[in-house]
């Protein structure tokens, strides 16, 4: 029945001296028995206690975690990112910085010259993952990124890229999108001959 | 026994030295309909000739002759072109060059006559590249023509002047769509034009052109000779006269023959045919070139061979070319050769057409070597149904309609091929 | 490229159709196509372009007319009185569905690495018009990319969707008819002739008029993602026609990326491929980026734009004024010509007025289409503003006249275009010549001359307002300015007032 009153329990009397020191001295005494047996079955070893003891023991978290990211690569080593900017779009934070240029071959045709994150920025969302079309970054397991204030806070692709000792490697899983077209053909080099153009799938 | 044949395209054939001029004076009523219409006919008087005759267009589209003529702007200045489509390249045809080969004056007699009624002066014979030796008849015809005063300025001191000259091609299907030959005749790149507007008011050089079949003009002379009411005691009433059928196949007289439009397909079988050969049965016909859609031997029961006919069990009489397939053929790679052929002559221009054909083409590939998922075979269908009816030209519907019916029809067959790991090859 | 028709035109004949249930009166022989586009009703295309005659290919601008069973193109129809026309009709999007899916049958995934993404018609329609998931499951036919075709250009033949523009182009704009289409069917590739390159001034007009990334511009290559610029509407400084054109920068960078042009009676949809360079000069590598004056030992160094201002008045009032003398760029937009003369001319009396031109400029060069010989987008304007004042109008370079006038003390307003001027370091030297020259310029290659001993820092023609006149006369107007790229930059007009306001304080 909404009538508009909630009923509460009424306020405690006032107390004389002798109830509020019960009151003070039962909680703490309850407090510090709980406490006590506690300490005493861990320390005993009765009770395995919840704490991890880092950095000797190291913290595993699930496949999921999103901790530092990296770059992965091709199977011919190269970095897989094509320089699309979808990442730094997607970025909530605005923290990635691309630079693309033309690669020397054909095949590849794009690369990022420069692929930069601003760490302090990122607030590991995984957008970047997400928007990637070909499996270029991830964000890995790596959880420790403390430093001091002077240290490198903008990870530089070759840092990003450079973390093979990675568990599982870091190939990109996506395929290449296949060229058939060979690599002699670079936009500085020749002239197209529309009549030259190499004879596609048979007919 | 069948009676005897009506003649009216291949009258000459069999005679000695049928080409000249000569045999075709002298045997075949050679250039007595010019005489005639040169004589005292106006051009609308043989327009309506040919209007109440109902000829057809032989060529594949079956569009009513005399009535494409009247299109013509009747008092345009300036020249106006007659252009015979002796393009042959529908797969299975070969009944134009046969014409060719027999009796070409008739088809030049047939140009003069239609090339009066819509008033142009100048007219082309356009032949596909391949047929050299046509070429040459038709050449040697023409010189005859010239040389006795048919063609050339004033004919018969009428003061109509028809010069004609001879044409060929390069080797594309698709100069045979009308506005393709315009194209390759104008010496551009032979891909059909968008249309409006049509080659009857802007067609070569933008000029009015009207573009006919080889023997569709081959029949006005004799319509002209004998009348509209002549022609009509063959055929039926929407298909009237006679038409020259190519029939190839499994069969024991494969060639060309003429024989009225209704004619039983049972008796071009059997009768002109010869019958299948020994050992074959009739697994499937196709009745007018590559791009009509196939019919199972229960469709042929009582099938006649006339417009009318065909259109009631959806396909088509088409150029008429008859395709007689055995049980011995694989229908994936009758299929293959078929979309094949289409990619292979698709002009490019438009996208449904071109992206579809070399879509077809590209799961044909993957059905012969099994690599393409069952549900490819019914995509056939879904981009056949949607390549069509949004195109310049009807290359694309040629190529959609008979996928479309081989795979409702022979469905099981392609299934069936497909699923078999290491292939049923042709014999 | 319309000339000016001042022939009254006879009315035409007019016809009214019903597009998407509205009633629309065109002249006519109008086509559906042209009669959306010029009411706001957009009809998806490919190959129809206003600037280009119809090719009816792509088969994508599909509408329902009246009752008629198959669909047409709208390119290609003539609207004929009491016509009913509808592009809204679900017949109508499903046909769109299979005409963009025979499209991107054989179109190769480059989205990531290619430079259309983003202003590319197959994506545009793709997220309009749907059908989502392909049914293509086959190999696509491959073909080159990535080629040399002409000098500002880069060709991807796989991404071409053969919509026949660049052809139309090269034969109908350009008249040069160097492309073409060669194979058949899917095999049909877009390329050059054996015997032709492509090497006219108006390359990058194939860029913006090729809907999908086939063919992109080797200066803009991979440079930025297009969803990143804005743009803003401008008037080309590069030469007398004034083509309109648009201005893409990022001006959270503060770097411009490029123009393109803007469709308008002067320039129809085209600019060369001159115009499009003015973009560098705007960009912070090439800027002055401080006001520069000289301290008590006679050293340069960079100074406030109030310490400049102050400077510069300094020196006015410590000569006469027929030692003045204003050497003027017709660069510069009417407003600020306004300004100028009236301060320096009207106010001052300034009577030695003289015109920065090239001397080797021939002004009655024009390459048939747009490109003229006067490297100058104002100099009507400035003759106009000259005559106001009661000074010889007459278009000549004047630095002969300057060195002649024994003038100590210039005021010069730099050309911000520098590329065309091949004489211009010259004319630096002869202008560091004199006494004193204090130069107001937007690029950096003042401040390279060592003699110049005060500069100011100027707004370029993106980052202002004003107005050009063409070489008809005609007004192109700069409305929309970026933010400059450099803090310290003005334009003549701020800088003009600034003077005026300590010069009156000083009296």
């Amino acid at each position: 029945m909404a009538t508009g009153i909630i009923k509460v329990a009424p306020p405690p009397e006032d107390k004389n001296l002798f109830q509020m020191a019960y009151g003070y001295a039962s909680t703490i005494f309850a407090g510090m028995w709980k406490t006590g047996v506690i300490f005493f079955m861990q320390i005993t070893g009765l009770e395995k206690t919840n704490t991890l003891e880092w950095p000797e023991q190291p913290a595993t978290y699930s496949e999921r975690f999103k901790g530092k990211h990296f770059l992965t690569r091709r199977d011919d080593g190269q970095v897989r990112c094509t320089a699309c900017f979808l990442c730094a779009t997607a970025c909530p934070a605005e923290c990635i910085t691309i630079v693309a240029g033309q690669h020397p071959t054909n095949e590849i045709e794009k690369f990022p010259v420069r692929f930069e994150i601003d760490i302090l920025r990122c607030v590991f969302c995984g957008f970047c993952e997400e928007a990637c079309p070909v499996d270029a970054i991830r964000l890995g397991p790596e959880y420790a990124m403390a430093g001091a204030a002077g240290d490198k806070w903008v990870y530089t692709k070759d840092y990003l890229a450079d973390r093979g000792q990675l568990h599982g490697g870091i190939t990109s899983v996506k395929e290449e999108n296949t060229k058939h077209f060979t690599t002699d053909h670079n936009p500085r080099g020749d002239d197209l001959i529309a009549t030259d153009a190499p004879h596609m799938r048979h007919h | 026994m069948s009676e005897a044949k009506p003649k009216i395209i291949l009258r000459t054939e069999g005679l000695p030295d049928q080409r000249s001029i000569k045999t075709y004076v002298d045997k075949a009523e050679g250039y007595t309909a010019v005489r005639k219409v040169l004589g005292g006919l106006s051009r609308e008087q043989v327009i309506e000739e040919v209007k109440q005759s109902g000829l057809r267009g032989r060529g594949g589209a079956g569009f009513l002759t005399g009535l494409k003529w009247s299109f013509v702007p009747k008092d345009m200045p300036g020249p106006k072109y007659l252009i015979c489509n002796n393009d042959e390249s529908e797969p299975g045809t070969f009944k134009d060059r046969y014409i060719c080969a027999v009796n070409p004056h008739q088809v030049i007699e047939g140009m003069i006559i239609a090339a009066y009624a819509i008033g142009a002066n100048k007219g082309y014979i356009y032949t596909r590249w391949e047929f050299q030796e046509e070429i040459g008849y038709l050449e040697t015809a023409i010189k005859e023509a010239y040389e006795a005063g048919f063609l050339g300025k004033n004919l018969l001191g009428s003061g109509f002047d028809f010069e004609l000259d001879h044409y060929s091609g390069a080797g594309a299907y698709i100069c045979g769509e009308e506005t393709g030959l315009i194209s390759s005749l104008e010496g551009k790149k032979g891909q059909p034009k968008v249309k409006p507007p049509f080659p009857a008011v802007s067609g070569y050089l933008g000029r009015p052109t009207i573009v006919n079949n080889t023997e569709t003009l081959a029949n006005v002379p004799w319509i002209i000779n004998h009348g509209p009411k002549a022609f009509r005691q063959w055929g039926t009433e929407k298909s009237p006269g006679t038409k020259v059928f190519s029939i190839s196949g499994a069969l024991n007289k494969p060639g060309v023959y003429e024989v009225p439009l209704g004619y039983p397909f049972e008796s071009l079988l059997n009768d002109e045919g010869g019958g299948m050969q020994a050992g074959r049965s009739l697994k499937a016909l196709i009745p007018g070139g590559a791009s009509a859609p196939v019919l199972t031997p229960t469709e042929c029961e009582g099938l006649t061979m006339d417009y009318e006919a065909m259109a009631q069990r959806g396909t088509m009489l088409g150029s008429g070319a008859v395709i007689i397939i055995d049980d011995r053929q694989s229908i994936a790679e009758l299929l293959k050769v078929t979309i094949d052929f289409f990619a292979h002559e698709s002009c490019g221009q438009c996208t449904p057409c071109r992206e579809g054909t070399g879509w077809l083409n590209n799961i044909m590939d993957g059905i012969l070597d099994r690599s393409a998922k069952p549900d490819n075979i019914e995509r056939l269908r879904t981009v056949s149904r949607n390549m069509g009816g949004k195109t310049i030209c009807a290359l694309s519907d040629a190529c959609a309609m008979p996928v479309m019916a081989f795979v409702q029809k022979f469905s099981d067959e392609l299934h069936a091929y497909l699923a078999a790991g290491s292939g049923s090859h042709r014999q | 490229m319309s000339q000016e028709s001042q022939v009254t035109q006879l009315p035409k004949e007019t016809i009214t159709f019903n597009l998407n249930d509205r009633d629309i009166t065109v002249p006519k022989g109008t086509t559906v196509m042209e009669a959306a586009h010029r009411n706001d009703v957009y009809i998806p295309h490919f190959c129809w372009h206003p600037g280009l005659s119809i090719a009816g290919v792509c088969r994508f601008c599909l509408v329902k007319v009246d009752n008629r069973p198959k669909l047409e193109i709208a390119c290609n129809l003539q609207a004929t009185p009491g016509m009913k026309v509808s592009t809204l009709l679900p017949e109508v999007k499903e046909a769109h569905k299979w005409a963009l899916e025979f499209h991107l049958v054989n179109h190769p995934l480059d989205c990531p690495i290619c430079d259309q993404a983003g202003e590319c018609k197959l994506q545009d329609f793709y997220m309009e018009v749907g059908k989502y998931k392909s049914e293509m499951d086959r190999p696509k036919v491959l073909k080159p990319k990535a080629l040399n075709v002409g000098s500002e250009l880069v060709l991807d033949t796989e991404r071409c969707i053969l919509c026949d523009r660049c052809v139309r182009f090269e034969q109908e704009v350009t008249k040069t008819g160097a492309l073409g289409i060669f194979n058949r069917g899917d095999r049909a590739i877009v390329g050059t002739y054996p015997d032709k390159k492509i090497e006219h001034n108006y390359q990058d007009n194939l860029v913006d008029i090729c809907p999908v990334g086939a063919f992109t511009s080797r200066d803009f290559r991979f440079k930025q993602r297009v969803w990143f610029l804005k743009d803003k509407p401008a008037v080309c400084p590069g030469c007398s026609t004034g083509c309109h054109v648009n201005v893409y920068a990022k001006p959270e960078v503060r770097t411009y990326f490029r123009v393109k042009p803007r469709e308008s009676a002067v320039n129809s949809h085209w600019m060369c491929d001159t115009g499009r360079k003015t973009y560098k000069h705007l960009n912070q590598d090439q800027r002055l980026r401080f006001p520069v004056a000289t301290d008590t030992t006679g050293k340069r160094k960079r100074v406030s734009t109030a310490e400049a201002v102050a400077s510069l008045v300094a020196q006015l009032r410590s000569v006469a004024v027929q030692d003045v003398a204003l050497l003027v760029s017709p660069q510069y937009t009417c407003e600020e010509y306004a300004a100028f003369f009236d301060f320096f001319v009207k106010k001052l009396g300034v009577t030695k007025v003289f015109q920065w031109r090239e001397p080797t400029e021939k002004l009655e060069e024009f390459d048939g289409l747009l490109y003229r010989g006067d490297h100058n987008p104002n100099t009507f304007g400035l003759s106009e503003a000259l005559a106001k004042v009661g000074l010889p109008k007459d278009v000549k370079n004047g630095f002969d006249d300057l060195a002649r006038s024994g003038a100590k003390l210039v005021v010069a307003l730099a050309p911000e275009i520098g590329f065309q001027f091949p004489s211009l370091e010259s004319q630096f030297q002869r202008l560091s010549e004199l006494p004193f020259v204090s130069v107001w310029t937007t690029s950096a290659a003042a401040y390279n001359v060592q003699a110049f001993k005060h500069l100011l820092p100027l707004k370029g023609f993106a980052e202002k307002r004003g107005s050009f006149l063409n070489y008809q006369g005609k007004v192109g107007e700069l409305a929309h300015p970026f933010p400059a790229a450099v803090d310290d930059a003005h334009d003549v007009v701020e800088v003009v007032t600034a003077v005026a306001d300590v010069w009156a304080h000083a009296l």
